[in-house]
């Protein structure tokens, strides 16, 4: 089984942060303006202070614990995908299944040199399963071996 | 349309189709009336209480109307036309953005002919053609000629029987998975003269009358209510006096002897609404499945069903992806069942799955399903792990406890609604006894359901993607689900089995996957997988 690449901890720390920062942002106004309220219970900055800890515990731990349990493999015939720290699925992509095979980057994982391989059958649930944190060349080399599976299959 | 016509290619109709079409004239006609319920709607406030300010309104909006809506009407019309040509239909559409569709014919999978009532009338028909790269129609002739429909179908079915000898294995008629070309060899480069047809099912009326009675629907009544309930707000008038013009005369002693008493009341109550939920089913089933007809014909299942709007469908057989047996308890009671079928590709108002069998007993599903797909549900399928009542529960008790405790907090009765929590008991087990699965002869099979009970078919060659999945609940108990993802399968409707113990689900998942892998590999001696 293969890792994925040790960057995408860092892309996903970014990110996840992003994301509390706005929270941050939100809780941090209503406090504000409950700054000279009267009824008021907490004093100000608590709520704050607490959503704070929260984003930084979960941006500290999550990504490392998302990456730990990420893995995957390209078989002859398959591709075989395990990932899920609440949920751990194993998924199993029958080569033969796949339509058609997208990779893409975002700004932030093109300064990292990353991409990620996404994978479209005709399922409903699954009709694309995405494999990140690979380095570009990485998911293109993987993308370009698995294209020759692709048949025009009728479904 | 009658499955006994053979599609002769007609060159004269062909020719025809070669220049650009209208559509019928008639189209005109329908479309204002159709704008006019939208109209009536808007105007209706105006028409009831008539005050003269009102009424100029009502004024205004008829010339907006006149001015604005009937112009575009006309030239909607006019700026429509289609064409034929042997490579594909062409479209063109719209009055301000104009829209120039090509559908190349080797795409279209199917051309359906739709004629609700008021075509029906004005002798018209709606077409739809449908591909099979997008899940929505694809283009709507709406409205031309019957017979023009009828041609338009019979004529693209020429050109793509041309396009098929030209090149055998680019058309949606011969494309099969490659595999199955290496072991059948390339399909027959002509298609035969006269397809051949087979009768499937049929439903006579007092089949159709009593599927009706199984179907128990309060849905409809809701609907009519809201809609009663629109018109007599409109109108000033309350339910009650509709009401009280419904019990004058005869039925006032019933009414007043059901006022003394609230038992009695509630009774009748009760079975009233039963009574309207029973007329409505047969009502609605009648309008839907009158003269139901399954055929076969090109390894095409063909559908027309319907009194009112006759509706037709047809699914290619390899498009089918599962079959799906649905009952209810009362229906399983008297040996009743409903074949579906999940299929690839179009139908998007059935997301996905078509009706084959509204109503039959079991033996006659299994009489008809060697045409699709032989099957034969196992008398046991395996049980998963009893965790499953445990969890079920917990997860029933705690949607309970979500809606209680708010209500709780304002309204301290509401904690009554603890006494339901045997009830969920009896569903979680339900849910439990009626789950099970099994894999025989290269079908998967997985039985779901609390009181609707459904039994997906998947044939392990359909399969798309593969998974087994666990929560941490899950994983504490030892236990993991097993998902096969497939086409066109429902958001909420999918065939996965929960809370198998996890060894147990890995070896299932292993088994189903090396019986794909069997499926197609290379040397592949199974003849006997169609």
């Amino acid at each position: 089984m293969r890792p994925l690449d040790p960057a995408i901890k860092t892309v996903w720390t970014i990110k996840l942060a992003v994301g509390w920062l706005l929270v941050v942002l939100a809780v941090l106004t209503y406090d504000v303006f409950q700054l000279f309220d009267a009824s008021r219970r907490l004093p100000f900055g608590v709520l704050t202070g607490l959503v704070v800890l929260a984003g930084l515990a979960s941006t500290l731990t999550l990504p490392r614990l998302r990456y730990r349990f990420w893995c995957f493999d390209l078989h002859p015939e398959e591709l075989y995908l395990e990932r899920g720290l609440w949920n751990r699925v194993r998924t199993i992509v029958p080569l033969r299944r796949i339509q058609h095979l997208d990779v893409s980057q975002d700004v932030l994982e093109r300064s990292f040199g990353l991409g990620k391989l996404i994978v479209h059958t005709a399922g409903t649930r699954s009709s694309n399963v995405i494999l990140p944190g690979l380095r570009y060349e990485e998911a293109e080399r993987l993308r370009d071996e698995v294209k020759h599976y692709i048949t025009e299959d009728a479904v | 349309m009658e499955p006994q016509q053979a599609p002769s290619p007609p060159p004269e109709a062909a020719r025809r189709f070669s220049h650009e079409q209208r559509l019928h004239p008639m189209t005109l006609v329908q479309r204002v009336l159709k704008s006019l319920p939208a109209l009536f709607f808007i105007l209706l406030p105006f028409v009831a209480g008539s005050s003269n300010t009102d009424s100029w309104f009502m004024l205004g909006f008829i010339a907006f109307y006149g001015a604005f809506a009937l112009p575009l009407i006309v030239a909607q019309y006019l700026r429509f036309a289609y064409w034929i040509t042997p490579a594909e239909i062409v479209i063109h559409s719209g009055v301000f953005t104009r829209r120039k569709r090509s559908i190349p014919l080797d795409r279209i999978q199917n051309i359906v002919i739709e004629r609700s009532l008021l075509p029906r009338l004005l002798g018209t028909a709606k077409v739809k053609i449908e591909t099979a790269g997008s899940k929505t129609t694809e283009g709507v002739l709406e409205y031309v000629a019957f017979d023009e429909a009828e041609k338009i179908r019979q004529v693209v079915r020429t050109y793509q029987q041309h396009l098929d000898t030209d090149a055998p294995g680019t058309t949606p008629a011969a494309i099969t998975d490659p595999d199955e070309d290496a072991v059948a060899g390339p399909p027959p480069a002509a298609a035969p003269p006269v397809p051949k047809q087979e009768m499937l099912f049929t439903m006579a009326l007092p089949r159709i009358l009593l599927s009706g009675a199984f179907r128990f629907s309060l849905l409809y009544i809701a609907l009519i209510f809201s809609g009663m309930q629109y018109v007599l707000d409109a109108m000033n008038k309350s339910p009650e006096d509709i009401a009280e013009w419904f019990v004058r005369g005869g039925l006032e002693p019933y009414t007043e002897a059901a006022q003394a008493s609230p038992w009695l009341l509630g009774v009748v109550t009760i079975f009233l609404a039963a009574l309207l939920g029973w007329v409505t089913g047969v009502v609605v089933n009648l309008n839907k499945y009158h003269g139901f007809r399954l055929w076969l014909e090109d390894d095409k299942l063909h559908r027309r069903h319907g009194l009112l709007t006759i509706s037709e469908g047809t699914t290619p057989l390899h498009k089918v992806q599962a079959l799906i047996v649905r009952s209810n308890p009362l229906m399983r009671r008297f040996g009743w069942y409903r074949l579906e079928l999940q299929t690839m590709g179009y139908d998007v108002e059935q997301q996905g799955y078509q009706v084959a069998v509204p109503f039959a007993k079991e033996a006659e599903i299994l009489a008809l399903a060697p045409h699709i797909r032989r099957f034969a549900i196992p008398d046991a399928l395996t049980p998963v792990s009893p965790i499953m009542v445990r969890r079920t529960f917990v997860r029933y008790g705690l949607a309970l406890g979500a809606v209680l405790a708010p209500s709780a907090y304002y309204w301290r009765p509401a904690l009554w609604g603890l006494a339901l929590l045997p009830l969920l008991l009896y569903l979680a087990v339900r849910q439990y006894r009626n789950h099970g699965y099994a894999l025989q002869d290269g079908i998967l099979y997985i039985r779901r359901g609390v009181f609707q009970q459904y039994v997906w078919i998947v044939p392990v060659d359909k399969l798309q993607v593969f998974y087994t999945a666990g929560t941490l609940f899950q994983r504490r108990l030892g236990v993991r689900s097993v998902v096969v993802d497939t086409a066109g399968a429902g958001t909420f409707r999918f065939p996965q089995i929960v809370d198998v113990v996890a060894e147990t689900a890995d070896e299932f998942l292993r088994a189903l996957y090396e019986r794909f892998q069997a499926h197609f590999a290379p040397p592949a001696p199974t003849q006997a997988e169609p």
